[in-house]
């Protein structure tokens, strides 16, 4: 069947994702480009800097860890232990345990000789009440260690609370079940009080994941490539991320995210702004870019640091359900967050995060999906009327496809001349594989799950959070 | 298969632009991969290869220095040693052999003291490398001139100082870090004096690093820090006040009042803190004074203050307070109440008995 078509229309459409897929290309390219300046500028700098003079000393600004807790039971003694041994001298830990139904705050109270205590809460920002109470350990070995159980909120909520409770000046928000390195607090630190003419307003680290790794005592022993292949396609997405994208933005000083895993915060700025945004899935992203428009508005010299070095280990699903629902929440909690602060967008009043920051998170996060399954059904409407031009067509296939893997290897190679993880034989030839793989391997779900993301957003608004069952990085 | 080939590029060529183009991008993208493929197998390899070596020349080296170390008597250098020497000096070319060699020595140099570590010290002269060092203070590489400062920092080069003071306001903050850190290191608190002239904010991690240097020595003469709580830096000045804190200077206390009105808020608190600290009583009277007309984290800072430093007399002007609206100058309200009055007449607890007495305005207690 031939149905004539506009030619005005065809052409339109050809012009429309042909310039997407090169704009997006070229901004992939400039990334890596400015990325790459910025980490060898990273590295040449970090040479000099000996952490172990500021482990010691008593004048470094006392930072908080804020943990949430959802029926963590599992791996919970396990996880704050890892948390108590960071090597960093002058921080506690908070865990907030967020209404779980299981008996996480039994386990705690066991393992760590809790008792209730009496303690004076700054309420600054509105929480869901406390249930059991605070917790603190009888033995001074944990004397570091503050438990809070409250009725169930969330993980914004819980996180507030632990702004509430907090008495430091910084605070460090992570996932419970997260591996911390033990200079990953004075790593962190360090971009806030080297600066001397702007505020430094939070920073983030590197997430790598731990699956497959060996960890014992909440120490990392061995790094292992895992087999699965959903996880290794995400070890691939995370480097790229991370290596590839995060470096350039914090360069450009246009960070939007600090990965809800692990993220230091200025208290006093998170406290300005109200603290965690409750009613979105994507608290995370959400909370920087309010920051950065609190600091952008009050016209104060700012910046969002990153630090490159892994200095975080998290479990990565390993099945597509959890796998969709995880990149499905991050769709939602993308669209909460542009809508949210829509009034940033293409506005030069905000500077670079106005103008920069915004509309590429706008184009190439929230828009790209959408705009690939347009192509998809557009492609198949061509199909259906014998429109395709199959030279141009698979051409087009070839070129997107050929970029991701040339993408993806750049990242191998970056890692390798800078952190050079995985080290053993083999694991080379694992990660090029994965490079090849992914693409077809990961990334259709990872667009299924953005739109369905769309669909739940604007039609099921029900959902929340989703679905994430740990299996414990300890058990590997 | 050539003539398929020959039609390909001729369909090619025939076709439209961007169709041409797609292909040509793919064909570049393949070339790229491929060559990017081969460079990563070499650099894997090239990697495990480099680790290997190191690790052997480390060993090497290691044993070449205990040998070197044991090989002579006190006076003179043995044939044995002087041997050693040449071979260090021919290694010593070599980058990467340099940066080994210069890595074991300071390894056994830190983990060893008195006339062994000399002989280290000595080693370096006699190998030239402290030539190579000095030579590279006047590179154009900012790294390299670093790098230079922190071997020659490690090993205790105090003839340097000359030619290291005069790069202290260099445009890069990690040499002049560098050099903050010699000076400190080798001269204590002599080699504060780089603070007179400083022209660069001396950051929070760089003021830390110099303290944590010089909580290392002990019994140390504190200089005069009147001249530097005058200074226009304000870092001088925050680093300043950190020291006088330290070793509590109660010396400098008119100038530390002084800085109470300082236009820079942080200063003013950090003064606040260390009267504090220092329990200088005549500052209360001075705050209590212009109390209101100061910010809210300037009373803030008054306030834990007066958990310290509060008389009775303070009890009227503290107990003003006691519902204020800010939740760490009500907890310290209480704290003092509760201090100054726990062994005098019981104010607080009758106070606190009242029935209008409220505490948990916006604050929680948890129980």
């Amino acid at each position: 069947m031939m149905l004539d078509l506009p030619e005005q229309l065809i052409n339109f459409f050809d012009y429309i994702f042909f310039g997407f897929a090169i704009a997006a290309i070229l901004s992939y390219i400039i990334l890596a480009i400015i990325s790459a300046f910025e980490t060898v500028n990273y590295m040449k700098k970090n040479s000099f800097v000996n952490y172990t003079e500021i482990l010691s000393s008593s004048i470094s600004p006392s930072i908080s860890i804020i943990a949430p807790a959802y029926n963590e039971s599992l791996n919970i003694v396990e996880n704050v232990r890892s948390l108590l041994s960071n090597h960093y001298v002058n921080y506690d830990v908070i865990i907030i345990n967020d209404g779980s139904k299981d008996d996480t705050l039994e386990k705690l109270i066991t393992a760590y000789d809790l008792v209730k205590v009496d303690y004076l809460i700054n309420n600054q920002v509105a929480t869901k009440p406390l249930r059991k109470g605070v917790f603190k350990s009888t033995n001074p070995a944990f004397e570091k260690l503050i438990v809070v159980d409250k009725e169930n909120g969330g993980k914004a909520d819980a996180l507030n609370l632990g702004l509430n409770i907090s008495t430091n000046k910084y605070v460090a928000c992570i996932d419970v079940d997260c591996l911390l390195l033990e200079d990953s607090l004075q790593k962190m630190i360090k971009p806030f009080l080297e600066a001397t003419n702007h505020k430094v307003i939070a920073a983030g680290g590197v997430i790598r994941i731990a699956n497959s790794c060996i960890i014992k005592d909440g120490k990392l022993l061995d790094i292992n490539f895992p087999k699965n292949r959903i996880v290794r396609g995400q070890i691939l997405e995370y480097l790229r991320a991370f290596l590839l994208g995060r470096m350039a933005w914090s360069k450009l000083n246009g960070l939007l995210v600090i990965s809800g895993a692990f993220g230091l915060f200025d208290k006093k700025i998170a406290l300005e702004v109200g603290g965690y945004d409750t009613k979105t899935v994507g608290e995370d992203m959400e909370i920087i870019v309010r920051m950065r428009r609190h600091m952008e508005e009050k016209k104060v010299k700012y910046r969002v640091a990153y630090i490159p070095d892994p200095l975080c280990w998290t479990e990565a699903p390993d099945n597509y359900k959890i796998f969709i629902s995880q990149r499905n929440r991050w769709t939602r909690g993308t669209i909460e967050t542009l809508k949210k602060h829509k009034k940033i967008g293409f506005n030069p009043k905000y500077n670079s995060l106005g103008i920069l920051s915004y509309p590429y998170w706008f184009l190439f996060e929230r828009l790209a999906p959408i705009l690939e399954v347009l192509g998809l059904f557009y492609f198949t409407l061509l199909i259906v009327t014998n429109n395709v031009v199959w030279d141009y067509a698979i051409l087009f296939l070839i070129v997107a496809y050929l970029f991701t893997v040339l993408f993806s290897i750049i990242t191998i190679i970056a890692e390798e001349l800078t952190y050079h993880q995985y080290t053993k034989r083999g694991m080379g030839i694992q990660l090029i594989k994965t490079a090849f793989t992914e693409p077809i391997l990961n990334h259709p779900f990872i667009l299924y799950a953005a739109i369905k993301g769309n669909f739940d957003y604007y039609f099921n608004k029900s959902i929340k959070w989703g679905e994430m069952t740990r299996k414990g990085m300890s058990n590997n | 298969m050539l003539e398929l080939l020959q039609n390909s590029v001729e369909a090619l060529n025939n076709s439209h632009p961007i169709i041409q183009f797609c292909a040509y991008l793919s064909l570049l993208f393949i070339l790229i991969i491929i060559l990017l493929l081969v460079y990563l197998k070499n650099l894997r390899d090239r990697l495990r290869i480099k680790g290997r070596i190191e690790a052997t020349y480390k060993k090497k080296y290691e044993s070449d220095l205990i040998e070197y170390l044991y090989a002579g008597d006190d006076k003179n250098i043995s044939l044995h040693q002087q041997k050693i020497i040449d071979y260090f000096k021919k290694n010593a070319e070599n980058r990467l052999k340099r940066k080994l060699i210069i890595a074991t020595f300071l390894k056994l140099k830190n983990e060893i003291s008195g006339e062994t570590s000399d002989a280290i010290q000595d080693l370096y002269y006699q190998t030239g490398l402290i030539n190579s060092a000095t030579s590279k203070l006047k590179s154009k590489k900012w790294d390299a001139v670093a790098r230079a400062i922190r071997e020659l920092t490690l090993f205790e080069i105090k003839e340097a100082h000359d030619e290291i003071i005069l790069l202290i306001n260099h445009p890069k903050k990690e040499v002049r870090n560098e050099i903050q850190k010699y000076l400190v290191k080798l001269f204590r608190f002599d080699g504060l004096k780089f603070l007179d002239v400083l022209e660069n904010p001396l950051s929070e991690w760089d003021q830390i690093q110099l303290l944590e240097i010089l909580n290392k020595f002990n019994n140390l003469e504190v200089p005069d820090m009147n001249k530097w709580l005058r200074s226009n830096n304000n870092s001088v000045l925050s680093f300043t006040l950190k020291l006088a804190k330290i070793y509590n200077q109660f010396g400098v206390k008119d100038e530390i009042i002084a800085l109470f009105n300082h236009p820079n808020i942080d200063i003013r608190i950090e003064a606040i803190n260390v009267v504090a600290h220092l329990g200088i009583y005549e500052a209360v009277a001075i705050l209590k004074e212009d109390y209101f007309t100061r910010s809210l984290e300037e009373q803030i800072a008054f306030f834990k203050m007066m958990e310290e430093m509060a008389m009775p007399d303070d009890i009227p002007f503290i107990r003003e307070h006691i519902e204020h609206d800010n939740f760490f100058i009500r907890i310290s309200v209480m704290k003092t109440m509760n201090l100054i009055t726990v062994d005098d007449d019981n104010t607080f607890k009758v106070n606190t008995a009242a029935t209008d007495f409220t505490i948990d305005k916006d604050l929680t207690i948890a129980s």
